[in-house]
């Protein structure tokens, strides 16, 4: 019986076969052809401009020089706004601090956001109009944030007077105008509205842990600490990986509300890479000096990037 | 090694009780099957002995001691679920280790028990592999070494076998078994498959709407079911009931069964507990592979309805209206359907139920 219906289906296959062989060079040649629209759209709104950006960053080329950027090779000067860059200590002030507000906020939007993601596993009164809550600050517009903000840290603003309410002193820092203040009140702008993404994304997470896996430890007697390190954390890996991305890439970005509070003054105290490019198109219009900027930036983050999810996926498999 | 005594359990979800009340008592190293259908508080049980559930009512108590108020961790309970939770993003020695690593034991002592117990459990060869993969009966393995390697006093194991299929589940049901014996443990084992209750407990209890029906080995529960629920649930198929009513004949009291006509005299001693049985009307109970049938022989006349036959088995199906009932057989019997057949009981097997309270008449 076994046999006979094996050698009914012999020949059925062999035809299968073939015919997927005669058909397999064609196939691809299809395929090419169906995905080629697709395929020049993403050259055209990925690689494209990149390479007229490494283009142009080799120029001296502006705006207001009167000429095409494609006719930019006029105003070659070679890898010059490179070797300026590295020279430019306005660029090296700007890179730091933002590396200084992302390694700040980002920790703490994460901590805070799994803080809140793990309270908000447990029931609680009210626990519906406060996830709502929750996430009002995400949906606020950045430059409506910013303005308020901007209110919030005046010297007589509402910042200094619950200070003085609290440590009964007369409190009135000039919150915006000191540089370190500055930008202290810029990083708690940024964490205020982005710790309800982490919430959200690591409360999906959370949700997502086996319930019963989290059960078994306990009844192995694995205390909450110990749970959360052996069970939960790596349960989450991937979806803290994406969160923490996210958040990385985004908060090197930062500007918006930090432009409307501060413009990135006083002086340069604010000024991020995303505000000293912006100023540099605006003001200085050096277009050739921002694209040679942007495409250092493009290129580190994507290093940075890469190398911290990497790393986190070799430390969890350890 | 820990002997399992529930006084007086009551378990309430709001205004649902889940638990009406349930006293039971559970030897050193006995092997308890919490039988019954679903939503029985069979589950809910065992959650309250784990200590994931607390008792709105009553104590538990382990060897004498109130486990009132101790910690799920800390009651030397070993828990085996429904889908064994294995941690699945840990390999077969991180999930065997992981009892031991919490309680903070130096490696060389983890390392050891877990190389034992894999060892004893036929696993050393899988130690190394991703435990997401692994196929039923290993699982089932690995959950209960994981469990294990802590030295519970308790098992407790909630519906293992319900993920796997029929035919494994005879292989599984047997290195359970075996299992138990070698670890000596007492077991509390949750099922609503007779079948696995039957085979692997050393007693069950039967249970139904937050009620224990019935505790006993399962011969005792097979053979004397306290009242109609437990008559009807255990065996497959179940046991015969007919509604009926005493009567007397000059051959000794009867039950006249209405439209059937009237059954063979009842044994002595079951006739006296019947005769002083407050109630008339009755629940007349034989089990199925207690009938013969003959075309001519003496017997309650019946006609057939249909007969199935299985191979290793033939079931007969008898009776008119309410009044059905069911014959087995081994290999085949001489009947076919539409026919009517003389069904003699064996008088010995016949059990009679209080047919307003549903509980059994038993010889005093």
């Amino acid at each position: 019986m076994t046999s006979l219906a094996t050698r009914e289906k012999m020949p059925m296959a062999d035809a299968a076969l073939n015919q997927g062989v005669a058909t397999a060079d064609d196939g691809r040649r299809l395929g090419f052809a169906l995905t080629l629209p697709a395929q020049l759209l993403v050259l055209f709104i990925a690689v494209f401009p990149l390479l007229m950006q490494l283009y142009i960053s080799l120029t001296d080329w502006s705006p207001l020089d009167g000429i095409g950027w494609w006719q930019a090779y006029e105003l070659w000067n070679s890898f010059a706004n490179y070797t300026d860059l590295m020279a430019d200590t306005r660029f090296w002030g700007a890179l730091g601090r933002t590396a200084l507000v992302m390694l700040i906020c980002v920790p703490a939007e994460f901590l805070l956001g799994l803080g809140l993601a793990i309270l908000f596993m447990d029931d609680f009164v009210g626990k519906r109009v406060f996830y709502s809550i929750m996430l009002i600050p995400m949906m606020v517009v950045p430059a409506v944030a910013g303005y308020m903000f901007f209110m919030l840290f005046q010297s007589g603003g509402p910042v200094n007077d619950i200070l003085s309410g609290l440590t009964g002193m007369n409190v009135s820092i000039a919150w915006l105008s000191d540089p370190t203040t500055a930008l202290i009140a810029v990083m708690i702008a940024d964490i205020w509205q982005w710790t309800p993404l982490m919430f959200l994304i690591l409360l999906a997470g959370l949700v997502g842990v086996p319930e019963d896996q989290v059960r078994a430890a306990t009844l192995l007697g694995a205390s909450w600490w110990q749970r959360f390190r052996t069970i939960v954390l790596p349960k989450m890996k991937t979806i803290i990986i994406i969160a923490l991305a996210i958040r990385i890439i985004e908060n090197f970005k930062i500007f918006d509300t930090l432009y409307i509070m501060t413009g990135g003054g006083p002086g340069v105290a604010t000024e991020t890479i995303s505000v000293y490019i912006y100023k540099v198109t605006q003001q200085d219009l050096i277009w050739g000096y921002v694209a040679a900027i942007a495409l250092v930036i493009l290129i580190s983050l994507s290093i940075l990037v890469s190398l911290a999810i990497s790393r986190m996926n070799k430390k969890k498999e350890a | 090694m820990t002997a399992i005594h529930l006084e007086n359990l009551v378990k309430r979800f709001g205004a649902f009780t889940a638990l009406k009340t349930m006293d039971l008592e559970i030897r050193d190293g006995e092997f308890m099957a919490l039988l019954g259908p679903s939503g029985c508080g069979k589950s809910t049980t065992m959650n309250m002995i784990a200590g994931m559930e607390s008792p709105s009512k009553g104590r538990i108590l382990f060897d004498g001691r109130d486990m009132n108020g101790v910690a799920m961790g800390r009651r030397g309970v070993g828990f085996v679920f429904q889908n064994y939770a294995i941690f699945t993003h840990m390999n077969v020695y991180d999930n065997l280790a992981y009892g031991l690593r919490v309680r903070g034991l130096p490696e060389r002592e983890v390392d050891g028990r877990v190389r034992k117990i894999a060892d004893f459990l036929q696993l050393t060869p899988l130690l190394k592999q991703p435990s997401a993969k692994l196929s039923v009966n290993i699982l089932q393995r690995l959950a209960i070494g994981r469990s294990a390697i802590v030295e519970p006093a308790i098992f407790l194991l909630d519906e293992p076998l319900s993920n796997v299929d029929a035919a494994f589940r005879a292989v599984m049901r047997t290195e359970l078994k075996h299992l138990q014996r070698q670890f000596r443990q007492t077991m509390v084992y949750v099922t609503h498959d007779q079948l696995e209750a039957m085979t692997m407990a050393d007693r069950i209890a039967v249970m139904d709407h937050g009620v224990l029906q019935q505790v006993g080995t399962p011969l005792e529960v097979y053979n004397d079911p306290v009242n109609l629920f437990v008559a009807g649930f255990i065996g497959s198929p179940g046991m015969n009931l007919l509604k009926g009513s005493l009567a007397d004949s000059d051959r000794g009291l009867v039950v006249d069964l209405g439209e059937l006509g009237r059954t063979a005299p009842l044994p002595p001693q079951l006739a006296a507990a019947a005769r002083s049985n407050a109630g008339r009307d009755v629940v007349y109970g034989f089990r199925p592979e207690r009938v013969s049938l003959s075309e001519t022989g003496e017997g309650m006349p019946m006609p057939v309805t249909f007969i199935e036959r299985i191979g290793a088995r033939t079931i007969a199906h008898l009776g008119t209206g309410e009044q059905r009932v069911k014959a087995v057989f081994d290999n085949d019997v001489a009947a076919e359907s539409a026919s009517t057949v003389a069904v003699a009981i064996e008088p010995a097997s016949v059990r009679l139920f209080d047919a307003a309270t549903g509980v059994a008449i038993r010889e005093a």
